[in-house]
């Protein structure tokens, strides 16, 4: 008899690889041989949007997959490719596993903590002991949780007795943060993710949605009241792909073109009259906008006056809801504050504000770029309070147990200022954690020159090869997302924790571990006794934002968090603990009254200001940066050790060309090309993308190359460097020698 | 540990910095007191305790997939009935590109590193709609008549009776990669450490149980569902496959050859619509066992034929011929179970071409054997038995041959790739054949006209060759298939090309010398056309993204 598998092998080892089981937990089947023994919860640590992460977990409470969680009000069981992939970086053979040092020969060699750690505090107090509290700065990132940038920042200045640190949330969040603060009196979001789902009209501005928070896309399809969606970007993006209505405007026109609305919307009497008796500032802006009439815009923004017109009817219709949200195309700008506030002020003027499916919303970058506003201690003091307020530094000292002198009175510098202040030699030594300034920083080339002139360069990053850490005088190897716990805010004010279900690889540390390590190494570890771990840290920057607009001391602790899908700020004493599920979804300034002095929203205006480099004949082209594809994340030192992730963008740097330039310059799909500006120059491949203007170039952020060529410029209210239009030239590479 | 050395990659730095200097020596160095090194121990012992907080009790137990309420309605309620099969079906107003479904499936599905069994694509508008865009999420398409399945030598692939599902059965496949080249949409992915094929089920265990596949589960926006088609019809609905049927030639495969199930629907697709990566020039696998199989087997049945009658052109003939059957070896990533390739007779050319060798195997072995056999008692008998035999297998020997030639031609032009259509294939396989059966008669009987033959056979062959790499010539024209190859040969191949057109012209030149000497340069010369025959080819597939597909790593 004739076995039945003899001939038709249908079972055997390489069949079995895939045979699923029932993984319970609420999660479907799974392979069998990555079964659950246990399951955890634990925020996204890429984008801002938040995402909860549901982590399978083996017996021993180690991570072995992950999926998006159901029940969480943020993603609904959904993530993007980033967050699919999370475990993916920690498994990377890149990984620090020792500190490093830059021995006699220049190269960096391994040592002990004990050598790290004597050597950091010997150069540090040697460079202020020389030099003084201005002489170093830390460069941080918005991608730890609050409780670590807390410490970083008291330890910082009131443990080591320095006063400039700044975060890699001024590339991404500064112009938001400082538009609301100006205009609201505090840095407040005003909205929540369930808006996306309650508008009649979606207006999108320089935000590419589906690729850059594709969950937040997930929010706007479910939308059920057939909303009209805008999207005002120079691309066609994917999200132009998918709107109703897509303006292509210049760059930069979008300032140009929020007060041609405003002037439309005035002229017309469409406004909101209870909200603007809410607002200060409404008849110098009248009569500001008077000039800006659709006619008068259309060379400024590349968009026709009846496009305009039709666009103010759309955002103005009575009864309809109207929000707007903004990303990178208007916070990267050399006027992204006035920009945003342009948002602000026709969101006021038309009453969409404060209510279900309104809203001028700003989409925060990096997963606690949230939380770095309200606790870094970098612009603001820990907790939502003033470095110049008195009565804020000596609350905050109290609370946080710092000596009340402790708490510096003056401004750090902003980021682009401490760079600055390096290259004239003020500032001797920089302590960069968990960011990539070498590649990420606007004009890169700058730092390598400013390098040449640093004493002492400290980097604490998960990889040792990163751009910056390959620079490093000292290299500490810190442990990542997934190996250490804490919490984010997101961008609709959501606290939601994270938790560990890996071992860190060799000696790596938490952030937080070798903050405490430093400070009991400074001398400095009695001020932070009652830093013990994160939580401990969390409910002492929970006290200290009591009465402030941000309070959250309602706030038990972690497992509140989890218990409730994470809890929107404010979120005072004497909230209902178990949130009733209506209060799931909460948004600011439902009553009208604002955190100014007057209570009244400010509506602040300025006159469009010049290109800061226009093009010319030699650099003919505008040149925009922006998110490559949904797997690619910011300098790549995570998204780019997933194999899968690597399989899902092109693998060399691309730049996207209108087909009708490239056949003007003899420029071939897929050829290599060459890319100069002013300042540097690179090579790429052409990508004929018919979705970028003639005249315009698009290169994704994720390549270190490309901010060789961009042009540092600030935005003088935020210092958010432009990133997204300088001039360039572009020509057919010349062939290989 | 090694020290990173040098510092930077990518030239970032002046070179000034390079090497950086050593930084100064601390005055009076502190020691670490013995507080900081015991609280160093203790934070490297508490890194490495995992306290997790776990799932509270109630989640423990089994019950309802959290995500069943979402998909339900992605997924068919009941099971396809007679005349249906399951089928994907794609919104393209929904689809944005965010690209979840393929690591839900890579995730879901415990793959390895690099592996995913869906992709996404771009398509961009072309000529007549410039700024259209549409990102494409393709998966196995679950054919009606899957070409992986019937090019399958050994019955690997089952079509699901009830569910239509196209099912791999990993443990009978045997590595041989035909499937890959016969799939149109380039989903067989071979995976190197098991020696097989792999691809998408359809998560037909989740859909048994009435869970949706990864993909469907995990897509934000809804795009992707599990519909029940009927079979035996054609797609009207479908917006991609009608949009290739409608302009050819299109990067976009066309859906005739396998009539793939997966309906995209939505948005229309404009006529001029072309895929991202249409003009991306990446060489083919090359195949190596393959190139030497072919153009080996191929030598030894050419020497054969033109060398009748003279034992060191027979040897050379058997040598090369069976050097080329061992190299067909090489190429299953499980040959041990090749022996099931009769299973696949009724409809693959690959267990076709198996029997066509194993049949002509004997005939070069006798006839190289023959001279060799020892003087016996009764010889007389035995040499009447072996001249019959000899004769015998000399006619065989060109039916036979040709014969299994054709099979290897065959195999190419089934896979339906315009440029290996079957007058381009047929021309080169045979074209082998014929310069070795010209170099074969060459060094059996020295002659002029025998040296005129050689040549004019060895230079006619590369004409056809070179029309191909001329078509790059002309700018304005239009993409097709032998377009690309023209590109890739002008390109990427140029150094091989021009290799191979040298190494023939020397095999020309040495010829009238000795014609031993021109063997060893044909046979190069042959290599790098059979290399190119692989590397320059079109291959279908789904559209994919722009740029070279090879990956960055910081």
């Amino acid at each position: 008899m004739i076995p039945p598998d003899l001939l038709r092998q249908r079972h055997g080892p390489l069949t079995r690889e895939l045979v699923q089981t029932p993984g319970n937990f609420g999660l479907g089947r799974v392979p069998a041989r990555l079964k659950p023994a246990a399951t955890t919860t634990s925020i996204c640590g890429y984008c801002a949007t938040g995402c909860q992460l549901k982590v399978h977990l083996d017996e021993d409470g180690r991570a072995l997959n992950l999926s998006p969680s159901t029940d969480y009000p943020v993603n609904l069981g959904m993530a993007c490719p980033k967050g699919w992939q999370s475990l993916d970086p920690l498994d990377s053979p890149d990984r620090g596993t020792t500190p490093l040092l830059r021995d006699a020969s220049g190269s960096l060699r391994p040592v002990d903590w004990n050598e790290a750690i004597a050597t950091f505090v010997d150069r540090f107090q040697d460079i202020r002991q020389r030099h003084g509290r201005e002489s170093a700065a830390f460069l941080s990132t918005g991608q730890i949780p609050l409780e670590e940038m807390a410490f970083l920042g008291c330890l910082w200045k009131s443990g080591m007795g320095f006063l400039h640190g700044d975060a890699n949330t001024r590339q991404c969040m500064a112009t938001a943060a400082t538009a609301y603060k100006q205009s609201f009196g505090f840095d407040a979001p005003p909205y929540t993710y369930a808006d996306f789902e309650e508008s009649d009209v979606i207006v999108l501005v320089g935000s590419n949605l589906c690729i850059a928070h594709p969950i937040l896309w997930q929010r706007v399809t479910r939308n059920t009241r057939q909303p009209r969606i805008i999207v005002i970007d120079p691309r066609a993006t994917e999200t132009a792909q998918s709107a109703q209505l897509h303006l292509p405007l210049k760059p930069k026109g979008d300032l140009p073109l929020y007060y041609a609305l405003a002037h439309c919307i005035l002229r017309d009497g469409r406004i909101d009259p209870a909200s603007i008796g809410r607002c200060d500032g409404f008849d110098a802006f009248a009569e500001f906008v008077r000039t800006f009439t659709p006619e008068s815009v259309e060379s400024s923004t590349g968009i026709p006056a009846a496009t305009i017109e039709a666009l103010a009817r759309d955002v103005s219709e009575p009864g309809k809801r109207v929000s707007w949200w903004w990303t990178m195309g208007v916070n990267q700008s050399h006027e992204g504050v006035r920009t945003a506030q342009a948002i602000i002020n026709l969101c006021l003027l038309t009453g969409n504000i404060g209510k279900p499916g309104t809203g001028p919303n700003s989409i925060t970058g990096q997963c606690n770029a949230m939380g770095s506003r309200l606790f870094s201690n970098t612009t603001s003091l820990v907790g939502g309070h003033d470095f110049a307020d008195p009565s804020h530094r000596l609350k905050v000292a109290g609370i946080l147990g710092l000596p009340s002198d402790s708490i510096p009175a003056d401004p750090s510098l902003a980021y682009d200022q401490i760079l600055d202040a390096a290259g004239r030699g003020e500032i001797k030594a920089l302590w960069i954690i968990a960011t990539n300034p070498f590649h990420s920083w606007i004009d890169s080339g700058r730092l390598a020159a400013l390098r040449e002139s640093l004493e002492f360069l400290v980097v604490q990053d998960m990889y040792p090869d990163t751009e910056s850490a390959r620079v490093a005088d000292l290299y500490l190897p810190a442990a990542g997302w997934g190996e250490k716990s804490g919490t984010f805010i997101n961008s609709e004010r959501r606290i939601g924790t994270l938790k560990p279900f890996r071992q860190a690889p060799g000696l790596a540390l938490t952030d937080f571990r070798i903050f405490r390590l430093i400070a009991r190494a400074w001398g400095c570890g009695e001020m932070f006794e009652r830093w013990t771990d994160p939580e401990a840290a969390f409910r002492l920057l929970r006290d200290s934002t009591r009465d402030r607009p941000c309070d959250i001391t309602g706030i038990d602790g972690y497992d509140h968090l989890d218990r409730c899908g994470g809890i929107q700020w404010p979120f005072p004493a004497g909230s209902s603990k178990d949130e009733v599920p209506s209060a799931r979804e909460r948004r600011l300034f439902e009553e009208g009254n604002y955190y100014t002095s007057s209570g009244k929203a400010k509506i602040l205006f300025s006159p469009p200001a010049e290109l800061p480099e226009p093009t010319d004949v030699e650099h003919p082209f505008t040149l925009l940066t922006g998110r490559g594809t949904s797997s690619q994340w910011h300098t790549q030192t995570r998204t780019g050790r997933s194999a899968i992730l690597r399989k899902l963008y092109p693998a060399g740097l691309w730049v996207e060309i209108h087909p009708d330039d490239a056949a003007r310059l003899g420029i071939a799909e897929g050829r290599p090309v060459t890319l100069r500006s002013r300042r540097g120059e690179l090579d790429a491949t052409a990508y004929l993308a018919p979705t970028v203007q003639p005249g315009h170039l698009f290169l994704p952020m994720h390549y270190p190359e490309v901010n060789r060529l961009t042009h540092p410029s600030f935005d003088p209210h935020s210092r958010q460097p432009n990133y997204k239009a300088c001039a360039v030239a572009i020509h057919p590479a010349a062939p290989r020698a | 540990m090694p020290p990173l050395d040098p510092p930077i990659p990518h030239s970032l730095l002046p070179t000034t910095l390079q090497r950086l200097p050593s930084i100064p020596a601390p005055k009076g160095r502190s020691a670490p007191t013995t507080e900081v090194r015991t609280l160093i121990d203790e934070l490297l012992a508490e890194q490495k305790s995992l306290q997790t907080p776990v799932a509270r009790f109630s989640e423990v137990h089994d019950r309802e997939p959290d995500l069943a309420p979402h998909y339900r309605t992605l997924i068919p309620l009941t099971k396809p009935g007679a005349g249906e099969q399951y089928a994907f079906e794609v919104s393209l107003d929904r689809c944005t590109g965010c690209k979840a479904c393929v690591s839900a499936c890579h995730s879901l599905n415990g793959l390895d590193d690099d592996e995913a069994w869906r992709d996404v694509g771009t398509i961009h508008g072309g000529r007549d709609t410039p700024g259209w865009q549409q990102t494409i999420t393709t998966a196995c398409h679950h054919c009606e008549d899957p070409g992986c399945m019937n090019g399958c030598p050994v019955g690997a692939y089952e079509k699901d009776a009830d569910t239509g599902i196209v099912r791999h059965l990993d443990d009978q496949c045997i590595g041989c990669s035909y499937c890959i080249l016969k799939c149109p949409y380039d989903v067989p992915k071979y995976s190197k450490k098991r020696g097989i094929v792999r691809k998408c089920d359809m998560c037909h265990q989740r859909l048994a149980e009435g869970e949706a596949p990864a993909c469907v589960q995990a897509c934000p926006t809804e795009a992707i569902r599990i519909i029940k088609v009927p079979t035996h019809t054609t797609a009207t609905t479908d917006r991609l496959f009608q949009s290739t049927i409608n302009h050819q030639p299109s990067t976009i495969p066309l859906p005739t050859i396998t009539r793939p199930t997966t309906r995209y629907v939505g948005r229309e697709v404009p006529a001029t619509a072309v895929a991202a990566d249409r003009d991306t020039l990446v060489p083919q696998h090359a195949h190596w066992p393959l190139v030497f199989m072919l153009m080996l087997t191929q030598a030894g049945i050419g020497l054969l034929l033109g060398g009748m009658g003279h034992p060191p052109v027979i040897l050379a003939a058997a040598a090369l011929f069976f050097t080329g059957m061992g190299a067909s070896v090489l190429h299953l990533g499980q040959p041990l179970k090749a022996w099931r390739f009769f299973l696949g007779l009724r409809t693959s050319w690959l267990s076709r071409e198996i029997l066509a060798f194993s049949l002509f195997a004997p005939i070069p072995l006798i006839l190289a054997a023959l001279p060799f056999l020892p003087d016996f008692p009764h010889k007389s008998s035995l040499a009447l038995g072996t001249s019959y035999l000899a004769l015998g297998t000399s006619h065989l020997a060109l039916p036979l041959g040709l014969a299994a030639v054709f099979t290897s031609v065959m195999i190419y032009h089934d896979t339906r790739r315009t440029s290996w259509r079957f007058p381009r294939t047929a021309i080169r396989f045979f074209g082998t054949v014929l310069c070795f059966a010209a170099l074969g008669l060459l060094l059996a009987a020295p002659s002029p006209a025998g040296l005129t033959v050689f040549i004019a056979a060895v230079i006619a062959k590369m004409i056809p060759e070179s029309r191909i790499t001329r078509l790059a010539s002309d700018r304005n024209a239009e993409w097709s298939p032998d377009l690309h190859s023209s590109r890739m040969l002008r390109g990427p191949l140029s150094g091989v090309w021009d290799g191979r057109v040298l190494l023939a012209f020397l095999a020309v030149a040495v010829a009238p010398l000795q014609p031993w000497l021109a063997l060893p340069f044909l046979l190069a010369a042959e290599l790098l056309e059979r290399q190119l025959f692989f590397q320059s080819v079109h291959a279908p597939k789904m559209p994919g993204h722009p740029g070279a597909a090879s990956h960055h790593h910081p």
